[in-house]
Formats: structure tokens, sequence, C-alpha cells
């Protein structure tokens, strides 16, 4: 690992004061699992960490108010798996925080950090190879081995976003609120997170002088409920070949809403929105649950080696919907 | 009770060769041997100092003034190195010495080629290495090393390798040497004449050891003379090899290797680190420790090869084998490294009796790590594909493949025409396992929902187990009437220690926590071979017994001067001298230690060669029961039962623990470990522990082993066999017969993947998928 600054700074100004200018070279530090690896690989390489697990104003607190479940940024995966709030309010978060990592990485990691984590890419994380995630020309895993790469093109890179908790938090239509040198604003995650560009290699809109305050989950709807359902090479420790986070509401016998989203399939958590909008207003049976699955990969585009996922996403799907929408299923 | 015989018979018949004959007979311990210590579960006897964290191992060593060595590697599958400038990282404060091909001495190494190359063929292969006071610091300087390189063409992969415009990555091409072949009878004919036939291509990844405790060492000298706590399975290897890459006398290495944590076959042979740090540490005046990284470890120091096999079988109708034919193509990496085994035709050859058998064995060289031995080396491989085609034949006959294997008994090594020591031991596996797991092929249930279970079986002989004679040890009885044992052996984490003491606590007539066991010194035990091919507890069990019966006969003959009783009538049973068996009339070993103390009795003990006439092998029958998801391609393990000839059981507890790890990965070689190469790149992509994936305890069922246990008093006085070896070589392929047997298609290809489970389940149309 390279030679870096440190600094523990009391109050998220004084960090955001240390932040500001840095231009990426600055870096938040808080539970570490990601940023580090990067850093011991030389992937990243800050100049100056900002170690922001004793701001004052930035804690772990999980709470509940009029417009729902509050979860500080600094709240760690552990935290959110045992939360009694979450496990009864935001079930498929619980599953999601609980099915993620190691216990280990799970007493470590932070939300806010989980919501920032770079892909897996093994191009990506070998310093020997200058892919265009990290500022090269090229994107070797399009062409390369791919069987953990992503079913969707968005952009140049076909690296998947590797959060458990983001797509539980989509489906859930949580927000992140940020805070930078210009204030205070709150996006859905579905605007934060953001396949990237030529000019924004990252997989968010987060600047590099923002922090991030909180996650808010919306109060469910009534007769809401969710799941997250995670593939993986091994029955733990491993991350998600495909993900899939499901919300239902019920409205009578038939479904009020529905979020579908997945995980593993693409750089940002995928929003099955033609599945979701063939689920509306329909009794849940076997047959809706399948058509559901077929028009969510739909548009999918496998790669050489990834063309399994979709038959297990599909899989995924239907199992999700059918969890959720089951007599005698808890309420989320 | 040494005995050690040289003679050079001129007898026309390896005229003038010097033989060695040591080791006086022993009986062996018998089926009914009533033993006290031996066959009982101990804990390990460095336990405590494990789990307390207190155990040295060859990171653990902090000497003063010690300095810590990184390796600068090739980012290059294959290139020329033109230059090599260090200049700027040796002046980095807290640099203290620098080593590359400009300077280093010229020492040989793989093959023709040097410690420090002017050609790198691996990404990963060594270009220089600094010392320095902080790992930090090493980083630092390594990144101001300038290298000028110039790429050449390579090949990474075994299917790159054999395409017919594959770069020549060796003047004479690229084949590893020449093509092994082994025939007997007319397989060809034979194929013609059979009434079935099954043919099937599988291939095996290269799978990496993963050992927890990485390759490394610590080097320190003082004046000439060298000390290096090294990682190793060999202690008096490494010291040779080490000695000769310096030019040092022996006597001036030492090597010392206490604890380990796993070694798994990569760990036999000295390797580069071992030289590196020793003249980084000479350069710098300082100790230096020189511990490979998780990267570096899975890019450099070893491998299984991969394979791909094309096998027949032949057979007539009553599922008799009348012809084996593989042919087996392997990547040893970038160069052939001692401590390579891997003869995967090895298993065609011996497993089933068969009078026509024909394998050829083709290895190339890869711009990738060399390949070594990995537990088990050729056998896990031959087995994946062996097994599976004999689980293929049985469907196709209507036979229980249990059965199919029973009809094609082997009771002798058809190869050497030697019967087995203990030819039963393969049928007393398949009883055992067969009868603790409730085999009954037609079992399974029948198909309900996309969650479907089967079981599968498979057998294995293995050539290793038997021990390799010579090794020595020591005994000597301290004055309060305790034993040590000395020997040049190590414990690489198999619990040798533990078995050693219990041999000799038996033969001592000693209870267990009067004798302490030294071992992985060179300084202070006798030789002792390398811990390969499961074979400590076989090769230095017997030299531990025979070293123990000569100080108790010392002992005896003390006591009855002391006692005033003749030899002939006394014996030693828990820690007690004993008159005629008379425990009444009995003394401690102690009141005759002391009595002539400070003389002292001093045991020595050889292994003895192993019988010429006979084949000494470890076998193995494994079941295990599998639920297949169809929809997901998710495998579960449901349970394994596992039965093994390891002769004697020496301690039922570590035998247990070989069990379970062997089968452990045996599920990762079956299921998830594969090294990714690409081969554009010529670049392993998983070098790591997040995307090279062992199996973790969620994916590993419960496990049985259904003892054999039968003394092999054939193989050697001690009747114990090596079992850490054994356990893995049946698994995977007993997985894939059973996800056969749940869901009826054949993967001839390791790992069974998502990709080709789901792959293969939607080309059979039973992938169970449900579509609008």
């Amino acid at each position: 690992m390279r030679r870096f600054d440190y600094a523990s700074p009391a109050t998220i100004d004084d960090a955001l004061a240390l932040l500001a200018g840095g231009d990426g070279a600055v870096r938040p530090l808080a539970g570490g699992t990601d940023l580090l690896t990067l850093m011991k690989a030389d992937i990243a390489t800050p100049e100056r960490l900002i170690d922001i697990k004793r701001l004052a104003e930035l804690d772990d607190a999980i709470a509940l108010d009029a417009d729902g479940l509050s979860i500080g940024a600094l709240a760690t995966l552990d935290d959110l798996e045992d939360d009694p709030l979450v496990r009864q309010l935001a079930p498929a978060l619980a599953e999601a925080a609980a099915a993620a990592a190691s216990p280990q990485l799970r007493n470590m990691a932070t939300i806010g950090g989980n919501l920032l984590q770079r892909p897996r890419c093994w191009y990506f994380r070998s310093s020997l190879v200058h892919c265009w995630l990290k500022g090269g020309t090229e994107c070797q895993a399009r062409d390369g081995e791919n069987a953990l790469h992503a079913l969707f093109d968005q952009s140049p890179c076909v690296a998947v976003h590797p959060s458990d908790l983001a797509t539980a938090l989509v489906a859930l239509d949580a927000s992140v609120r940020l805070r930078g040198p210009a204030g205070e604003r709150s996006l859905s995650l579905g605007e934060f997170f953001a396949p990237p560009t030529d000019d924004r290699r990252t997989e968010n809109v987060l600047a590099p002088d923002e922090l991030i305050l909180s996650v808010r989950i919306p109060p469910p709807a009534d007769n809401a409920r969710g799941t997250y359902l995670k593939a993986m090479d091994r029955k733990v420790w491993a991350f998600a070949l495909v993900g899939v986070a499901a919300t239902v509401a019920r409205d009578g016998d038939r479904i009020g809403a529905a979020r579908i989203v997945l995980g593993g399939v693409a750089q940002t958590p995928w929003r099955a929105r033609e599945a979701e909008d063939l689920l509306v207003g329909q009794r849940p049976d076997a047959d809706l649950f399948a058509r559901a699955a077929d028009a969510a990969l739909a548009g999918a585009a496998p790669l050489a080696d990834n063309g399994y996922k979709i038959p297990l996403a599909r899989t995924l799907i239907r199992r999700a919907l059918a969890a959720v929408t089951a007599d005698g299923a808890p309420p989320a | 009770m040494a005995t050690l015989r040289v003679a050079k018979p001129h007898d026309g018949e390896g005229d003038g060769e010097v033989q060695v004959v040591e080791g006086a007979a022993m009986s062996p311990w018998g089926p009914d041997a009533a033993l006290a210590v031996v066959g009982k579960s101990h804990p390990r006897l460095e336990g405590p100092e494990k789990v307390t964290g207190r155990a040295l191992y060859a990171y653990d060593v902090r000497l003063p003034r010690q300095l810590v060595a990184r390796v600068l590697r090739s980012p290059y599958p294959h290139a020329r190195v033109v230059r090599v400038d260090t200049s700027a990282a040796a002046a980095l404060p807290g640099v203290h010495a620098v080593l590359s091909a400009e300077d280093a001495p010229e020492i040989p190494w793989y093959e023709d080629s040097r410690l420090f190359d002017r050609t790198v063929r691996f990404v990963g292969d060594e270009v220089a290495a600094v010392a320095a006071e902080s790992v930090e610091v090493a980083e630092d300087a390594l990144r101001l090393v300038r290298v000028e390189y110039e790429p050449l063409p390579f090949a990474a992969t075994l299917e790159d390798v054999l395409r017919p415009d594959a770069p020549k990555l060796r003047p004479d091409g690229n084949l590893a040497g020449e093509p092994k072949t082994y025939r007997r009878g007319d397989p060809e004919t034979a194929l013609r004449a059979a009434d079935v036939v099954v043919e099937g291509r599988y291939s095996t990844a290269s799978a990496l050891h993963n050992a927890m405790e990485p390759h490394g060492c610590t080097a320190a000298w003082e004046g000439e003379h060298l000390t290096l706590w090294d990682s190793t399975q060999s202690v008096f290897t490494v010291r040779q090899e080490v000695a000769e890459k310096l030019g040092l006398p022996e006597h001036r290495v030492r090597v010392i290797k206490q604890h380990m944590g796993g070694g798994f076959g990569a760990k036999q042979i000295a390797w580069k680190h071992d030289v590196i740090a020793a003249l980084l540490s000479r350069r710098a005046g300082r100790p230096v420790q020189l511990m490979l990284d998780r990267e570096a470890e899975n890019l450099a120091a070893g491998n299984r090869n991969p394979t791909r096999q094309h096998v027949r079988l032949g057979a007539r109708r009553d599922g008799t084998l009348t012809a084996i034919q593989a042919r087996i193509e392997q990547a040893t990496g970038a160069y052939q490294v001692g401590g390579e085994a891997s003869n995967v035709s090895g298993m065609y050859q011996t497993l089933y009796r068969c009078p026509n058998v024909a394998t050829e064995q083709v290895v190339l060289y890869t711009n990738t790590g060399p390949a070594v031995a990995f537990r088990a080396p050729g056998h896990v491989e031959a087995a994946f594909a062996l097994e599976q085609a004999m689980d293929e034949l049985a469907r196709v006959l209507g036979l229980d493949p249990l059965e199919l294997r029973r009809r094609n008994y082997a009771a002798e090594d058809q190869t050497e025409g030697k019967p087995y020591s203990l030819p039963e031991g393969l049928s007393l596996c398949y009883d055992r396992a067969a009868e603790a797991f409730g085999w009954d092929p037609a079992g399974s249930p029948a198909a309900d929902g996309p969650k479907r279970r089967g079981v599968g079986f498979a057998a294995h002989d293995w050539a290793g187990g038997s021990g390799h004679p010579p090794g020595y040890a020591w005994v000597k009885l301290n004055a309060d009437g305790t034993a040590e044992v000395v020997t040049g052996t190590q414990d690489i984490g198999t619990g040798a220690r533990t078995g050693l003491a219990q041999v000799a606590a038996e033969e001592l007539g000693l209870p267990l926590d009067r004798v302490a066991l030294h071992l992985g010194d060179t300084a202070t035990g006798p030789y002792s071979p390398v811990s390969s091919g499961s074979a400590t507890q076989a090769s230095i069990g017997p030299a531990v017994r025979a070293a123990a019966a000569d100080a108790v006969a010392q002992l005896l003959a003390a006591a009855s001067a002391t006692m005033e009783v003749a030899a002939d009538r006394l014996s030693v049973r828990g820690g007690r001298i004993l008159v005629d068996g008379d425990l009444s009339r009995a003394v401690d070993v102690a009141d005759v230690t002391q009595e002539i103390a400070p003389h002292m009795i001093r045991g020595q003990g050889e292994r003895g060669p192993n019988p010429e006439d006979r084949a000494i092998r470890t076998f193995g029958a494994q079941c295990v029961e599998v639920e297949v998801d169809t929809e997901t391609g998710e495998v579960t393990l449901l349970r394994v039962t596992t039965a093994h000839d390891c002769g004697r059981i020496v301690n039922p507890t570590l035998v247990d623990s070989q069990i379970i790890g062997g089968i452990t990965q045996g599920i990762g070689f079956a299921l998830t470990e594969e090294r990714v190469v690409d081969g554009r790149l010529g670049l392993v992509l998983n070098p790591n522990l997040e995307e090279y994936k062992v199996p973790t305890v969620a994916d590993v069922p419960p496990i049985e082993h259904a003892h054999v246990g039968v003394p092999d008093t054939v193989a050697n006085p001690t009747g114990a066999k090596g079992i850490g070896e054994p356990p893995l070589i049946p698994t995977a392929p007993a997985i894939a017969n059973a996800v056969f047997d749940a869901v009826g298609v054949r993967l001839r290809d390791a790992p069974l993947s998502r990709s080709r489970l789901l792959a293969a389940l939607a080309a059979q149309g039973t992938d169970g998928e449900v579509r609008a």
C-alpha cells in the first residue's frame, strides 16, 4: 500500500473542508472493507484519508418517524441484519445484509460504504489491467472472461454493481441524504446510481466532496411485503451472481404496486419496470410471475459466458414474487 | 538396535552398485495387538499453542534488526528482461539490499533457467527483490525499479498451447518431455470386440492450493551459518537444495519448521524465496523475512495442472472390463518443477482389473506459474474422469455402479505384477462405505418440484501412503522417567507430532504425557524424508517405534540389574516396569532411570525398506448425496460417507481431520475452484480468495467416516499407512455421479459450475424452468 495521510476530523464541516478540492485524491474512510482492499491492490491511490467514523453528526442510528425509516450512514451490515425495525419494516434489506459478505466483514462494513463500493470485475481489480473504468480505453471483460458480468448494456464497461443492499434499497424506494459544500440534498437511489460515463467513471453521482449522511426508506404501503433472494457460487461469502429484490403491495386480491430490482446484471441496480407494469392490477399466480420474469429479462444482452444468468434471474424473480404474495408471508 | 550395512556386491546384476540394508526386523502390531495409546483419539499435543496464537509459524519469527523483503514480479506472460535499473530503489531510505538479474549470482533454477532469469515465462515470475525496514518501504522500492521488457509471444492456457499456430515457448517446442505411454494387452482390438463401449472427453481445471499459510521464510546468518525458518514439507530437502544453490556445506545450513498452515504438496522443495531471502540477508547483514502474499502464492508457488482426458472403456455385457484407453493432455506451466508428480495415467492402469490398457500422457508448457504436486496429484484429476466413465458404464449395462466395480476388482498392482500388501483393502472400503451410507442406487426419490436428489459413488487407489524409507528417530530417556523423541521429520499440519508421540508412548510403555516429540529442525534431528505422498506416519512411525524398542531393551536390561530379575521377565506398561506382567511387583520407569542417572538410555531407530514383493497402496470409497435445484443450478451436498484403507488408525480424531479437510477440498474441486486465465492477456484473473472460491463451512455437509482400520502388517511394523491425500480423490466424481443420478446430465468438465449445469439442463430440456 502506498503512503497516505490520515485525518480524523470532529465535525462534518471539518470533514467536508478536508474533502473539498481533493478531486478524488482525498477519500472518506468508514469501514474500509472496500477502499483499503483497493489501496492494497494499487487500484485506489488516495493521498489522504478522512476518517468519518468519529464525526459528531454522522451516526449509525436506525430510527422510525413519519417519513419512514432513517438509517445513519455508519450503520453496519450487522446492525441492519439484526435491527428489529429493519426486520419488521424492510425485511428485504435485512435479508440482503445477512446475505452479504462474511460476519467479519458485516461487522465492519457500513451502509454508506456498501452503496459506494466499486465493482468486483477481475479486470478492474487487477493492477495489471488499465481498463476503461479505471480511465483506459477498453473494457477487457466485454470479450474476455465475463461469466460474472452484465446482462444489460449500459456503458462501455460491463462490470456489475456488487451491492446486495443497493438492490434491496431500490426496491424499497429508498433515498440518500447527501451533504457537500453547497449544503444538503436528497436523491432517490434510482437517481443516485448511474452507469459510468466517459466523464464520470463511477457507478453513482456522488461528488468527490460529498458525504452520504443517511439512507431513508419510506413507510411501507399497506399490505406490502418484500424479500431479497441471492444466487452465489457458494453458500456464503460471495458476491451475487444474480440478486433479486421484490416488493409487492396487495390491493385486495390483486397486486396494487410492485417493484422488482435485479442485482448482478448491470452496472447499477436494475429495475425491471416492464415486469412491474405487467404485475400491477393482476391477480398473483404462477403464470403471471413467469410472464413477469420473462418480461424482466426480455431486454437482456448476454455476453459469451454469462447467459446462465438469464434463467437464474427468471427463477429468482418467480420465487421472490411467490414468496411475497403467498398467504401467511410476513408483512413488510 | 540401529543397523546399517553397506555392501557393494559384484554379482553381475546391478554390478558394483552400493546397497544399504538397515532396519532390524520388528514383529508388527497385529490386528489383535492390545495397544494402550495407539488407536485412541488424543487432541494434538500443540493444540493449545495453536488455538491461543502462540505457536510460532515462519511468519511469526521476529529477530532483532529483522528486515522484510518483497519481490517484483513480471507483468508479462513471456518476455525478455532487457535491463533492470534498481538504483532508485536502492537509494530509498530504509532499503538495505536489492537483487535482480543485473547483479544476482547466476544460480541455476528451474530446468535451464536462473534464479533471476533474463527470460520471464509467466505473470508473477521473479524479476527483482528488495529488503527494507518495513513492508511499505519495500513496496515503495519495488515501484522505483525500472525494468525494460521485450514482450514475447505466449500461450497461457492448455487450449491455446494445443492450437496448431501456438508460439514455440521453448527451442524444442512446447512439449515438457516426451509423452509418457503405457500399454498392456491390446486395447484397440479389445475395444472393437467389446459388447459395450463408453467414451467421454473430460477436463479438469487448474486448482490453486491456497494453504492458509503462504510460502515464506525468515533467513538469518551467524557468520557463515545460515538459519532458515521456512514453511516447508521437507526441512532436509530445503537444506540440501539451499546449500547447493548457495555453495555452502550442509552443516552450515539449518532449516527449522515447527508449525505449518498447510502445504498440500506445494512446499516440497526449496523455492526461490528461500534463496532470495538468504542472499538479501547476507547483503544486508540483517535477518530477512520473505513471505509471499496471496496473489504471489497463487501466481508463482504452484497449482494443480489442468487436464483434458479422452477416455474409452470397453466391457462385456456382464460388466467385465476388457479395455481401458486414456489420452491425457495436461499443462505443467512455465517450468517443470521438482516435487511435481501428476501421474494422471496411473489410476487408469491400476484401479480395475483389466488385461488391455493403454495410456498416453502429454505434458505441455504454458505461460503460467509452474504446476506442482497438489494432494494426490494426478489421481484427483484421473478419478474425475475414470470414475464417471465407470458410472456411465454401469448405467449402460443396468448394473449397480458398486457392483460393476466389484466385478472388476484388482487385488494386485497390474503394472508390476505384485499383490497388494492388503489385497482386500479396497473391498473393505466398498463394504464399509456402502453399509454406513445405506447405498441404494435405486433409492433416489421420484422427481418432485425443482429440487432433485441423487446419490453417487466413486472409488480410488493411491500410490502414496506407503511411506518413503529411509528415515530416523532417536529416543532419550530422562532421569525422571520421561522420554524425548527426536526426528527430523515435520508436522505439516496433519498432527504428525501427536501420532508419532503415540507410537513412541505405546512402544515405551509410557503414558503420552511423559513423551515429548521434537521435529522440524535439521540441526537437532536425524534425516527424515519429505512429508509428501501421505507418508509421514508411515515413514517415521516405524522408525520411532524402532527407536523406542531399542530404548526399552536397554531400559529392561538396566532394570534387570537394579531389580535383580531376568530381563526377559520384565515389560513396561503405563510407565511401570512389570515382572512377569504382575503390577504388584512393578517399579516406576523413573526408579530405574534415576538409579542410573546421569547416565542415559538412548534409543536409535530407522525405517526399514518396504517389502519388495508387495505393492503398498491406499484405497477408498465414497458415497455422496446431493440435491440439485434444476432451476438455479445450485448443487447442495447433503451428506458424504467415506471409507479408507489407511491401515491401522493411530489416532481417529486426526484421521477424521484429514478426511474432513480432504473432502472439503474435493468439494471445491468439484463445484467452485477454478483458476481463471485470460488467454489473450496471459493473466490469472482470480489469484485471490475472493474470486477463487474455496468451500466455506456452509458448503460442507455432514461427513461420516466409516472406519476400515485393518492394520497393514505387511506394509510396516506399525500397520499404519497414510490418509492425508486419499479422502480428496473420489469426492469430485462421486458428486458428479450424484448430480447425474439426480438430474440425468453428465458433466464432464470440472468444476461443475452453475453455467455448465444450467446449460446442460437446458440442452436436455429438464431445466425445470417455467416459461410463460
